[in-house]
């Protein structure tokens, strides 16, 4: 260790205290700034890695308003579409309204080929086509609830009311686990048979159901813009106008429904960064003035302006480089249980080596600039004004 | 051998309060290179400011300073840091050690502006304070050595470098007679037998005993040198 370096050491152990307090700051500072950027960045890759092929038709108006049944065989028709399936968006929870996740009642053979995504690890799809009450669930809420094959699971509606009345959970049977191949492919998805959810309803006052959404999977050679205009324009005269987008773009608006996710949290993550500067400024000042007196005995044997600059450069850079490498690992770290916690809204959550490297330019950035005032106040001052400070 | 100290014609005034005060006023001083000179006379008569002008330390507002040759009116800021680690080694009244580093690491610090090895280094700053009796206060830190020790351990600093002018202001000002004594010792033994220039400022009539001509300052202006007998010292 070079004899500024080791001054530059004890310096910072000089004030134990708030050296451990700026940088503990940092640490958390940086996580929160990589983990948020990492929901943003994970929310964009989980769009971008939708696949082309596949496109969504949904309401014009809403995605919460339902289309009739009777416009499936009419997308059917397009020229250019391979497939169609209908979805519907379920909106129960299980035994406690905080087990909330995904479920949909969809048209399991044309799901399952649309959706390459989803392969079976246990149970069959012979298993969950031939079952009218069985159910594809994700290894995730496996994982979560410890379900197995063969369980019969319970879930309480709130969209859907079972016809015996208000209260009466819809009766599932697990006949099969997938586990996604895609890393950006939600785990936690129930899915079941169309029609036990429509006779269900038509047993009740709520009758035949309409449509949340149909996905369209193209043929191989299909241009995608052309058959989202045809279909758009075949219910341009409704009775329900239609809105055909490309999967990621879906992805991107039902995001958009819970607000400007990346603008409030890249705003969260710009004042967190900014409290922070603030923060380590005031620390990286108060340490500079304190060490006036030791800078006028550095100049006094012939050290250089820029030699004490060097010197409080290195403090300040110390300090966020630890705060900032500490932080970042503490969001890697995190990664996998982050993930859980946000899997129903962001599929694929992960810390890129893009965020920690952004968050190592930016921890260098901040310790440049947090110890350029104390730093170059340092290298002003005159040696004999700095030998006559206090200590 | 090296050249001794020049001042000519030099004046430092400083404002204070919206007054100016004559620090130094015209002051023309020749001082011979390898002795060792005491600089004496009352509080504001410009003593420190005089040696912070031989040490560049500070620039005058007129005249010239030599010191070794160097005219250092000519010298920018950074020039001047590389001429200071090169030919001048500051002893202080408050000792002015960084309290963070140990005594070994404070006297080996101005070797960091040379090109010697880390190992040369460490050998030089141990000869350093072992010349200076702190043979067993090396890994101690400013704080746990006593005043008379942290002024030897300043002393060490200063000649580690081997520099041909020793400035020291008010050295033993902080120290009990015993220490003060210790002090003034060594410092006659670099101005004896390692051949330094030294310039000391001090109030202290017994102190400037220790030297070999006292130059007596009174309002920024030279009132003369006296030289001392060999004997009388």
């Amino acid at each position: 260790m070079g004899d500024l370096t080791r001054l530059v050491v004890r310096n910072l152990a000089r004030r134990k205290l708030r050296t451990i307090l700026t940088i503990a700051s940092l640490v958390v500072a940086f996580f929160l700034l990589c983990t948020l950027r990492s929901l943003v960045t994970s929310l964009q890759a989980g769009a971008d890695s939708a696949i082309a092929s596949r496109l969504i038709v949904q309401s014009a108006v809403s995605l919460f308003v339902d289309l009739p049944q009777a416009y499936q065989p009419k997308i059917e028709a397009v020229a250019g579409i391979e497939q169609v399936s209908k979805w519907q968006w379920f909106g129960g929870y299980y035994q406690e309204p905080r087990n909330r996740f995904a479920q949909f009642a969809v048209e399991p053979r044309e799901t399952l080929e649309i959706y390459p995504e989803m392969e079976i690890v246990e149970g069959s799809a012979e298993a969950f086509f031939k079952n009218r009450r069985g159910i594809l669930i994700g290894d995730g809420l496996v994982e979560q609830f410890g379900w197995k094959l063969g369980d019969t699971v319970p879930i309480l509606p709130e969209l859907f009311p079972h016809p015996s009345g208000p209260g009466t959970a819809w009766e599932f049977e697990v006949a099969a686990i997938y586990h996604p191949t895609q890393r950006n492919f939600d785990p936690k998805m129930m899915l079941f048979h169309w029609d036990y959810f429509e006779k269900t309803l038509e047993e009740g006052p709520v009758g035949a159901p309409g449509v949340g959404t149909f996905v369209v999977r193209l043929t191989p050679n299909a241009d995608p813009t052309q058959v989202m205009a045809t279909i758009d324009a075949l219910f341009e005269n409704g009775p329900q106008r239609v809105q055909s987008t490309s999967e990621s773009e879906f992805q991107r608006q039902f995001v958009t429904m819970f607000g400007n996710v990346p603008f409030f949290v890249s705003t969260i993550g710009g004042g967190v960064l900014i409290a922070i500067l603030l923060a380590v400024v005031n620390a990286m000042l108060m340490a500079g003035r304190e060490q006036t007196h030791d800078i006028g005995i550095l100049k006094a044997l012939g050290f250089s302006d820029g030699d004490v600059f060097r010197v409080l450069i290195q403090q300040s850079l110390c300090v966020c480089v630890i705060g900032g490498a500490l932080g970042i690992g503490l969001a890697k770290l995190s990664e996998p249980s982050i993930g859980l916690q946000v899997i129903s809204l962001i599929q694929g959550y992960r810390v890129t080596p893009s965020t920690m490297w952004f968050g190592a330019a930016l921890a260098v950035g901040l310790g440049l600039f947090a110890g350029a005032a104390p730093a170059w106040r340092a290298a002003r001052l005159q040696t004999i004004e700095a030998l006559a400070s206090k200590d | 051998m090296t050249s001794g100290i020049e001042l000519k014609g030099v004046s430092k005034t400083y404002t204070r309060g919206g007054e100016t005060l004559t620090v130094l006023d015209n002051l023309d001083l020749s001082m011979e290179a390898g002795r060792f000179y005491a600089l004496m006379g009352p509080s504001g008569s410009g003593k420190t400011t005089l040696l912070n002008l031989i040490g560049a330390l500070d620039v005058p507002d007129s005249g010239h300073v030599v010191v070794g040759g160097e005219d250092l009116g000519r010298l920018n800021r950074d020039e001047l840091a590389d001429w200071r680690a090169a030919n001048v080694g500051f002893v202080f009244q408050g000792f002015n050690l960084i309290p963070v580093l140990s005594a070994l690491e404070n006297v080996s610090l101005p070797l960091a502006l040379t090109k010697l090895s880390r190992a040369e280094r460490r050998e030089r700053a141990q000869y350093a304070l072992e010349l200076v009796g702190l043979a067993d206060r090396m890994s101690h830190r400013p704080r746990q050595l006593s005043g008379g020790q942290e002024q030897r351990c300043a002393i060490a600093r200063a000649v580690v470098s081997d520099p041909a002018f020793l400035l020291a202001d008010e050295p033993t000002g902080d120290l009990d007679r015993d220490s003060a004594d210790q002090v003034l010792e060594l410092l006659r033994t670099l101005n004896s037998e390692l051949g330094k220039t030294i310039l000391m400022v001090t109030h202290d009539p017994h102190a400037a005993e220790s030297a070999e001509r006292v130059v007596q300052l009174d309002k920024g202006r030279l009132l003369g040198i006296a030289e001392r007998t060999a004997e009388a010292r």
